[in-house]
């Protein structure tokens, strides 16, 4: 590629970085440091963080986070750790086809899982009435599972939600292990489990330390989950209820700051572990592998295992499915009798299809503007000479690290009356660039992993052939150069739609009128609203699942290998 | 050091068979080469013997131990790898020492021994370098001294110059010869290039299709074939097909279409008949130019040639079609459509093979 296009290419982009990402980003961060003096002007202040700090509710609610962030992310790993070493190292029965069956909380935003675990498993779930039905349990005396319905409740919810992310990474960093680098050890004397502990994990670290730090920034700032299990003492719900009074009180700002500052930090630490060296990885075309084909017992053992996992995955799933078929369902096992009326009725409420009508909207825009975006900074790192193309990819994969939170709280602060992006707001307050814009800017990341892979692969020879037989730049673009790699990219897209499709915090916190609601933020609505708000809810979310699946399945197809568009 | 025996070795992958009946015998301190073309099954059974691959029927003994079952980690087969695979998270010094730790050294001999290794391989003082710091051929030398390190019952290498330039080849061709030698190691050495295994080993095995084409030393490869498929292999020659007419002690006349020629027969388990069809190979440099006209004379016409400088290649056209011919620091130079031109074969040079 030519310099001149790459450089503007690449400046464009790191342009609109500053405007849509580093700007609001830093802005959050500059209020929480900027207080009005007496005498009317502006000062440099620590007051935000000390009164959030000398606050025992604001300091209980960063203390809450910063655990449900470690406790999940431990919960997180000790699923997702095994589950990725096992079928690195086996062959068993099944294991193709529950490879995938384990990725399946992919499926359901984490909040509409929520509702389903507690209709699973709180004091008056389905869990509980059968263990009374079978008189194992005093029928006064229930045991609350999910402790207080709070806490454990939700890192439950986020370690069923998240461990197929870790999965994933810690799959793919194995599989890109040069095999010789176990075998070596293995000729050298060393027994397996030695093996394990001295080369393997070692090696396959950067990679599990990657998966772990997104999984700790999405639980310690995930504002779903906690919001439908009530637990408001947890800073993102904190800094929701503080949004209506943003223009008298700056400490959503301080506390939104403070996020913001530690999930950086906890990146950062990943990416200085992640200095890894080229050496380990496999060569092409790799060694023969170490996986063992297991038989008998031992076979059905992985299997179980896999099976446990996707069963127990399943839970939220169950609920949420039984929820939106039941007529009424209280303290029984399953519900007294099915209907299908709450689909019918979720489509005639007024909420349900202008709801779809704006995800769809928001949600193709965003991808269609990542896709642009993502395929320019795919070319500039892959094929051009830049000397700062590696500095532009990890800057384009920053979005992983800033928590959507933190985002969206930017651009709703910068959108209010006489603020700089106050013009992105419709006549009527519509939020429609707003939202495509956070949508765009946070599925970036996976447009451009997909990118690059595809780039990578396709012989950068092909590109030159087509040029020397005559056709122009823009003509070999779109004959030779983009089909080549059109599977990474279809790929790369259906996994961003289906994500901004079912994306939580953007959605809370930019929609404010009922009738600019995308999908997520109408399925929160209904399930405060009375009556059979959460049967709609539920009957919604299973839309929801069974799009988001097709979708998955789509690109998991397109995009061969698992596991490769998630890595960071 | 011990003896390394293959008996009867069969590996399978699914339906595709890599090892069809395998049986051969390292004897103790030899340089030993498996060599053949890729999918010829020679790193396969480089790895049965490593423990890397379990044979499907067979066994595998060092001296007079058993070992086809046992795991790769008990068998005191050191390995250097195709790409090395050194462990990047840890030091060259670490690499090294980490077969020593799991023979439980004490630290101040593991100290000891990694320094002369790192001696051995040339590489005094690199203990503390990080492996990305290190060169291809360094990296070569660190895996060699990781495998030596702990004294192996014996050295298996998969093609470990294969990722070096050309004159580096050359240069560690020799350093791992002195090596093995000097330590006195049986060593298995896995290659396709054939120049290699003439100049470094003892003796070597020839595979094809999973099977072995022939065992010996390596003139005796070059120069008494026992099949076209060797003859072809390891150098290049002329082959051409005849018909027996008479067979003389180890010897025989054939007919041929460059007229009647005498081969020797290089096969002790075969005696041709008279009127069996058979194949001779004459290699480029065993056909000399200018030479009184006795038996195995051959009238031809020079085509094409090209210099090479230490010597000329010459393509001639004969009644039985092209024979390529290499002379040896020429004198004169021929040219192409010259007038015709004498060839001639030594008995001994000619070799007689089944077709």
């Amino acid at each position: 590629m030519k310099r001149g296009p790459a450089l503007i290419i690449a400046s464009t982009i790191i342009l609109l970085f500053l405007v849509f990402f580093f700007y609001p980003a830093g802005m959050v961060v500059k209020q929480a440091f900027q207080g009005t003096a007496a005498d009317g002007s502006t000062i440099w202040t620590l007051a935000f963080f000390n009164s959030v700090f000398s606050n025992p509710i604001y300091r209980e609610g960063l203390w809450n986070a910063f655990a449900l962030g470690i406790v999940s992310t431990a919960a997180t790993l000790a699923i997702s750790l095994p589950l990725a070493l096992i079928g690195h190292r086996y062959d068993f029965f099944g294991k193709p086809v529950l490879g995938v069956l384990v990725l399946a909380p992919l499926i359901l935003p984490p909040f509409v899982g929520a509702v389903g675990v507690k209709q699973m498993l709180g004091v008056h779930g389905a869990l509980n009435a059968g263990l009374i039905d079978l008189g194992w349990m005093n029928a006064q005396a229930p045991i609350d599972w999910l402790a207080n319905g709070r806490f454990l409740g939700i890192v439950l919810m986020n370690a069923l939600h998240l461990y197929p992310i870790l999965y994933m990474n810690i799959a793919a960093a194995l599989a890109n292990l040069d095999p010789a680098m176990e075998q070596a050890a293995e000729n050298l004397g060393c027994p397996p489990w030695k093996r394990f502990l001295r080369i393997t994990m070692p090696l396959a670290m950067p990679g599990i330390f990657a998966g772990s730090s997104l999984v700790f920034i999405w639980s310690f700032t995930e504002l779903g989950v906690p919001l439908v299990f009530d637990y408001a003492r947890v800073a993102p719900v904190q800094i929701f209820d503080g949004l209506k009074s943003l223009d008298k009180n700056p400490i959503p700002y301080a506390l939104t700051a403070i996020l913001l500052i530690v999930a950086t930090v906890v990146f950062a630490l990943a990416k200085c572990v992640m200095g890894r060296s080229p050496l380990g990885t496999a060569p092409r075309p790799p060694a023969r592998a170490n996986t063992h084909r297991l038989r008998g017992w031992k076979s059905f053992l992985c299997s179980g295992f896999f099976i446990g996992v996707f069963l127990i995955a399943s839970i939220p799933h169950i609920g949420v499915v039984l929820l939106s078929l039941a007529n009424r369902w209280y303290g029984t096992l399953i519900p007294d009798s099915l209907t299908l009326r709450h689909y019918i009725e979720a489509l005639g409420n007024g909420l349900v299809v202008p709801s779809i009508q704006n995800s769809l909207m928001y949600a193709g825009c965003a991808t269609l503007i990542a896709l642009f975006i993502g395929l320019g900074v795919a070319w500039v790192v892959v094929r051009s000479n830049l000397k700062f193309r590696n500095a532009l990819d990890a800057m384009v994969m920053l979005p992983l690290a800033v928590p959507g939170l933190v985002m969206a709280f930017g651009y709703l602060a910068l959108s209010q009356e006489g603020k700089a992006f106050h013009f992105l707001l419709g006549a009527d307050g519509n939020p429609f660039f707003l939202i495509v814009i956070a949508y765009a800017v946070r599925r970036l990341p996976y447009v451009v992993r997909a990118a690059v892979a595809g780039l990578q692969q396709s012989n950068p020879m092909l590109e030159e052939a087509a040029r020397s037989l005559g056709a122009s730049q823009f003509r070999m673009m779109r004959r030779v150069a983009i089909p080549l790699i059109g599977a990474n990219l279809a790929a790369g897209s259906i996994l961003s739609f289906a994500f901004a499709m079912l994306e939580v915090s953007d959605s809370l916190i930019l929609a404010q009128q009922a009738e600019h609601y995308p999908i997520t933020k109408a399925i929160y609505t209904l399930l405060s609203t009375l009556g059979n708000g959460t049967e709609l809810a539920a009957a919604l979310g299973v839309w929801a699942m069974v799009f988001l699946s097709a979708a998955i399945m789509g690109a998991a197809v397109l995009g061969g290998k698992r596991g490769g568009l998630f890595k960071v | 050091m011990e003896a390394i025996i293959a008996e009867h070795i069969v590996k399978s992958f699914g339906s595709v068979q890599a090892l069809a009946d395998i049986s051969l015998k390292v004897e103790s301190g030899e340089m030993f080469f498996l060599l053949g073309a890729s999918g010829c099954g020679k790193t396969t059974l480089l790895r049965c013997i490593a423990g890397l691959e379990i044979p499907s029927s067979g066994k595998i003994l060092f001296g007079n131990q058993e070992v086809t079952q046992m795991p790769p980690h008990k068998r005191e087969a050191a390995m250097v790898f195709q790409s090395y695979a050194l462990w990047p998270h840890l030091t060259v010094g670490q690499n090294i020492a980490f077969g020593l730790e799991e023979r439980k050294v004490p630290k101040p001999e593991i100290k000891r021994r990694v320094d002369e290794a790192l001696e051995m391989v040339k590489l005094p003082g690199f203990g503390e370098r990080s492996i990305d710091q290190m060169s291809g051929g360094q990296q070569q030398r660190v895996s060699l001294a990781r495998a030596l390190v702990v004294k192996p019952k014996c050295l298996l290498l998969d093609e470990p110059l294969s990722n070096l330039d050309a004159q580096l080849r050359v240069e560690m061709r020799r350093e791992i010869r002195r090596i093995v030698k000097e330590n006195g190691l049986t060593g298995i050495y896995v290659t396709h290039d054939q120049e290699e295994a003439l100049a470094m080993a003892d003796r070597m095995a020839v595979l094809h299709a999973g099977t072995i084409s022939q065992v010996g030393a390596p003139e005796t490869i070059y120069r008494s074939p026992r099949s076209a498929y060797v003859a072809n292999f390891i150098g290049e020659t002329n082959l051409i097909s005849g018909n027996v007419l008479d067979v003389k002690e180890r010897f025989v006349l054939a007919q041929t279409a460059l007229g009647p020629l005498v081969a020797r027969i290089t096969d002790p388990d075969w005696l041709p008949q008279s009127g069996e069809s058979i194949q001779l190979s004459i290699r480029p440099e065993a056909w000399r130019l200018h030479q009184p006209s006795g038996d195995n004379a051959v009238q031809g016409k020079i085509v094409e040639r090209s210099y090479l400088g230490q010597r000329i290649q010459y393509w001639i056209e004969t009644a039985g079609g092209r024979q390529q011919v290499v002379e040896m620091n020429p004198h004169i130079i021929h040219e192409p459509g010259e007038a015709t031109i004498m060839l001639h074969a030594r008995h001994d040079d000619a070799i007689a093979l089944k077709s």
